[in-house]
């Protein structure tokens, strides 16, 4: 700790050196030659560094592997990356910062809902080009962002259907953190349970990153249900789903299907919390390809953690830099614009299976899976689409693949009438 | 009702586990330390490393916890705290720069990040602490389903609480302690070494934590910024009670707890949580000393 | 003592003068940066008022920004024209429509229970009003029951604490009329007679910088007056100045909104400059982060705060995209806490005054300002 202090002293002396000067010395154009720069906006401190460290990691990791292939064109991509600090006043200035300062083409970034739309407004008005790893709860149609993770259909109008018809379970508990996203889940899935003739008793929600579980979780025991839909975010899955247990309810008899708990909560909560219940997620670490099993391996040695896991958002992040490499060979100059209409309908080989960017809303084709936990903290995946799946991100009302509502035009207004 | 009052019990028992500590070193020292929850975070990564390094189970954790962080909170007294005494605002700033610094000291574990090694345990990812299986689930009372751990943590707290009674109202250096609460100056011409009694009563504040963080690890996740919500709860719940009453801190804990619980049990936890802030902001409002004041000059 | 007054206002002047001469060495970032460092300037005077003069450490100040914030979000957020055509032609916030029951009447005034609540928004000038109106309502509020009924130090910190956190709670749960944890976004430009105030061009760093200015010199005379002195008598011995006949409460309550109303108007002045408002702004730890900037510039000194907030975000940007510190530059921050209460306890406002003194030669007793603040808390450690 002596040392660490005594360098970070010298070195912050350093920094605030650089303070006076920096200012004034401006960086013209973000593309020396044989270089392109692009901008890695995630969360390296804070609440939220907890995943989007491992998102900044598959980004860099991605990276390195083009640029072993030999970049993009014959140049080398530079990542610039900063941190986002988990609040959205840091993750505004910092994307500024690499949108008008640096003039990068693409920015990869966000984890939460509230730090993209805090980002998306310097994206829009500069007309520059987001990538956008997570899945997320739809009803968005910016021309300025791709998104590569699941929206709600991709999750759910699998999962629902399966839960009543393959589980037999009927009576749906949904519980959420308090926000946007699991907000929206529960409504697409009322919709999806009324209309396969199961029913949902109570919809509840807890503070965001609050971990006191304790009257929830009795809440769920009295209530009846057999079966508790779980859109919980964050640190506060591990609690919910340690308190489930701590409390006698197993999986066994009453499930917990969720939406968010991935491997990484998993890991975290200790894989004896979980084992019976289920997940919906397009990627899972457990794939069984060799493209995977490599994906995994590759990302170990990346960040010399021998028992790292793999997750959907990390995934996404690892297969999106790929999908913009594509579209910026596609293009005749690497520009916002020029990539952004090279990378409509663009294809990839993710570890996930085979991945396409939808021409019209900007979001991806990806294949939904069911997974049930064992105790080694893997899902083993019950249930899988064939192929991929259209995005409909405005499917609570009503969107449908042969009706889209997002086009490349923008969104047409007019159906959204509820 | 039987489990709905529990639950409330058990929330006041976490609250009270965290303010504990708070209650001694805000209480006896006029220290509004905002690392408190830093302690609790380093005395929950205790439990993760000696359960890594050394195989032992959260038992053992407890005992090195409260060592670890009452010898790192005697390091703090003695190179910032220490310089402070009397500047109470000053306090909440110096401490809140510790706070930040050990938590990025656990994230980049101690510097370590870069030079590219990693301790298995620390980092920024999310920790988890096993449980004994026998702390797992439940057990019944008079129909009423008990969850063990929660009954665990009741009975810990209620130990720290009955141990920190004992030491401060039946010890020779608790009498010391409660001298300098009332009067520091006095104490001091009374021949109260005033300087040694303080850096015991941080540390021991801090060891406290360190307890605290052992009993979180077990049913919350371990990660470097989980302390930063704690503290506030716990200073909340110190105010209301009365500086300086450990007996205030522990009713004022319990009526927070139950009445979250009883909210949360009627409505949602969300309004609970409204409810408990909305009853801290009335009883300072109405009782402006806190429930239990101590009659001091 | 005249002259010492006459260096403070040319230090004052210097400051002006170099904040409205920025522009011509910055390109748009540095120029929409810096005039985001500016607001939060603002901010930390806001703070040194509460604190440094009406002696209340307000751990709740993010509660006023965010009201001035969130007021002039919701006007401008009816005036952007991209998030108001989701699904209607009427001007009806695009996460009303998201959240709202299904055969809802799509009309702003009764698509959810609250939502009649945005209708006079529609107005910018209401926005623009509300968001000084508001944070002075409830600081006079909260000012008139904590001082009247003696409530100080740790207590009301306490207070203002629970109270901004309780209203963090209730904006995230409110999401049909708050857009809950995103907060607003999509907005539309802030707009004076035809004049667009898009957040990267020069008109607009001048909109803050004149702003910040006029506040600067406003919050100075105010301490000069006889209300300042008052104050700055009562933070240093409240029961003395209680005794001397001075309605004490009175003065500390409108001291206490002045500070409300600088916050909530950096507030408006933040949504103009990033173009969106959030719940975070209302979280505990943008409340001590701007304590600890007042506290870095010297927290009874006006300007000294207002700089030492525009200090440490530099240091903070600078540090956290210099190669290598992205992770790291929270360490150095927080380090920079801890030795500047340890050996500057005054800030730099303090080292300024005392490099002046000394100067002048003259003794430091000389100088008007008291120089220990901290004693308006100390009561409570008795």
């Amino acid at each position: 700790m002596a040392i660490d202090r005594r360098r970070f002293l010298r070195n912050g002396l350093l920094a605030t050196g650089t303070v006076i000067t920096s200012p004034w010395v401006f960086q013209t154009g973000a593309r020396a030659a044989g270089e392109v720069k692009v901008g890695v906006l995630f969360s390296l401190t804070g609440g939220l560094s907890i995943i989007e460290k491992s998102l900044h990691d598959a980004t860099l990791m991605a990276i390195s592997e083009i640029n072993a292939a030999g970049g993009v064109k014959g140049m080398k991509i530079t990542a610039i990356a900063e941190d986002g600090a988990s609040d959205p006043k840091t993750y505004n200035e910092k994307a500024s910062k690499l949108v008008i300062q640096d003039k990068v083409p693409t920015v990869f970034g966000s984890y939460t809902s509230a730090s993209r739309k805090a980002v998306l407004p310097v994206f829009e008005k500069r007309n520059n080009l987001y990538f956008y790893p997570t899945y997320y709860e739809g009803f968005e149609c910016s021309k300025n962002v791709v998104y590569t993770g699941a929206v709600p259909n991709q999750q759910l109008s699998n999962f629902i259907p399966w839960i009543i018809k393959t589980l037999g379970k009927k009576k749906f508990f949904i519980v959420g953190s308090n926000y946007i996203y699991p907000r929206e889940m529960a409504k697409v899935s009322k919709i999806l349970i009324e209309k396969n003739g199961g029913e949902w008793i109570a919809d509840e929600y807890l503070e965001l990153g609050h971990s006191e579980w304790g009257s929830m979780v009795n809440k769920i025991k009295s209530s009846g249900c057999d079966v508790v839909l779980s859109n919980v975010v964050g640190d506060s899955v591990v609690a919910f789903y340690r308190e489930y247990k701590n409390q006698g309810l197993t999986h066994d008899k009453l499930p917990i299907c969720a939406t968010v708990t991935s491997e990484i909560e998993i890991a975290a909560m200790g894989a004896e919390y979980a084992v019976g219940s289920y997940t919906s997620f397009p990627y899972f670490q457990a794939i069984d390809t060799d493209r995977n099993k490599a994906f995994v391996e590759r990302y170990r040695a990346f960040v010399k953690d021998p028992k790292a896991v793999t997750h959907h958002a990390l995934e996404s992040s690892y297969f999106q830099v790929f999908l913009w490499k594509q579209a910026a060979e596609k293009a005749a100059e690497i520009t916002p614009v020029g990539i952004r209409e090279a990378v409509k309908g663009q294809e990839f080989d993710a570890p996930n299976g085979h991945v396409k960017i939808d021409p019209d809303n900007l979001h991806t084709y990806l294949t939904p899976r069911i997974a049930q936990w064992l105790p080694d903290g893997q899902g083993k995946i019950i249930d899988a689409y064939k192929e991929p799946v259209v995005p409909l991100p405005y499917v609570a009302y009503g969107e449908t693949p042969t009706n889209l509502f997002c086009t490349g035009k923008g969104l047409e207004t007019a159906k959204l009438k509820t | 009702m039987l489990e709905v009052l529990f639950i409330g019990l058990s929330l006041g028992s976490i609250l009270l586990l965290v303010a504990l500590g708070l209650a001694i070193t805000y209480g006896a020292m006029g220290v509004i330390n905002m690392a408190h929850g830093e302690m609790v975070m380093v005395g929950a990564y205790v439990t993760v490393l000696s359960g890594i390094w050394l195989g032992t189970n959260i038992f053992v954790a407890i005992p090195l916890a409260f060592i670890v962080t009452a010898l790192l909170g005697l390091l703090i007294e003695r190179v910032v705290v220490r310089r402070l005494y009397g500047r109470l605002l000053d306090t909440l700033l110096a401490t809140w720069g510790i706070a930040i610094l050990i938590q990025q000291a656990v994230r980049l574990e101690f510097g370590l990040t870069f030079l590219g090694i990693h301790i298995q345990g620390l980092g920024p990812g999310l920790q988890n602490v096993a449980v004994p299986p026998f702390l797992q689930g439940t057990f019944s009372i008079l129909g009423a389903d008990i969850n063990r751990y929660r009954t665990f943590i009741i009975l810990v707290t209620a130990f720290l609480a009955l141990m920190t009674w004992f030491i401060i109202y039946r010890t020779a250096i608790g009498t010391q302690v409660r001298a300098i609460i009332r009067n520091p100056k006095m104490a001091a011409a009374c021949g109260i070494d005033v300087t040694r009694v303080n850096a015991l009563t941080f540390a021991f504040g801090s060891g406290l934590a360190g307890v605290a963080g052992v009993m979180m690890s077990g049913f919350k996740t371990v990660f470097p910024d989980m302390g930063t919500s704690m503290v506030v709860d716990g200073f909340l719940v110190v105010v209301m009670g009365g500086v300086g009453s450990l007996l205030g801190s522990v009713l004022s804990a319990g009526i927070l707890g139950e009445i979250n619980g009883l909210v949360a049990a009627a409505t949602n936890d969300i309004l609970a949580r409204a409810v408990v802030f909305g009853v801290v902001i009335a009883i300072i409002v109405l009782k402006p000393k806190g429930l239990f004041a101590l009659k001091g000059r | 003592m005249p002259m010492k007054r006459r260096i403070d206002w040319a230090i004052y002047a210097a400051f002006v003068v170099l904040v409205m001469f920025l522009p011509l060495v910055m390109d748009a970032f540095w120029l929409n940066r810096v005039a985001k460092y500016l607001v939060f300037g603002m901010l930390g005077t806001a703070v040194a008022l509460s604190w440094g003069y009406a002696g209340i450490l307000n751990l709740g100040q993010g509660l006023f920004f965010g009201a001035g914030a969130y007021m002039l979000a919701m006007s401008l957020k009816l005036a952007s024209t991209t998030s108001l055509q989701q699904g209607s032609d009427k001007p009806v916030p695009d996460f009303m429509l998201w959240n709202a029951e299904p055969g809802a009447p799509t009309e702003l005034c009764c698509i959810n229970k609250a939502s009649f609540l945005w209708l006079p928004f529609q107005s910018q000038w209401f926005g623009v009003a509300m968001g000084l109106i508001l944070p002075v309502v409830l600081a006079t509020i909260l000012g008139t029951i904590v001082f009247r009924k003696r409530i100080s130090g740790v207590f009301v910190s306490i207070i203002t604490l629970a109270l901004v956190l309780l209203v963090r709670l209730v904006v995230i749960d409110s999401q049909p009329v708050t857009n809950g944890f995103n907060g607003l976004t999509d907005l539309g430009w802030f707009n004076i007679a035809g004049l667009e105030f898009d957040p990267y061009i020069v008109p607009t760093y001048y909109l803050v910088a004149v702003s910040l200015s006029l506040v600067l010199v406003g919050a100075r005379l105010l301490i000069d007056t006889r209300a300042g002195l008052i104050l700055q008598a009562v933070r240093d011995d409240q029961n003395r100045a209680r005794y001397l006949g001075f309605d004490v409460p009175a003065y500390q309550t409108f001291f206490f909104a002045v500070s409300a109303a600088i916050a909530g108007f950096a507030g408006m002045l933040y949504v103009i400059v990033s173009e969106f408002a959030s719940p975070t702004f209302m979280d505990l730890t943008f409340s001590i982060t701007m304590v600890v900037w007042a506290a870095v510039g010297g927290r009874s000194s006006i300007l000294g705060a207002c700089i030492g907030a525009i200090l440490i975000n530099t240091i903070s940007a600078t540090v956290s995209e210099t190669e290598g510190f992205a992770e790291a530059w929270k360490a150095i921050i927080g380090l920079i806490f801890v030795l500047v209460v340890l050996y500057l306890p005054r800030g730099l406002a303090g080292l300024a005054h005392d490099f002046i003194d000394r100067l002048l030669a003259r003794k430091p007793a000389a100088s008007p300002q008291p120089l220990r603040v901290s004693d308006a808390s100390s009561q409570l450690a008795e």
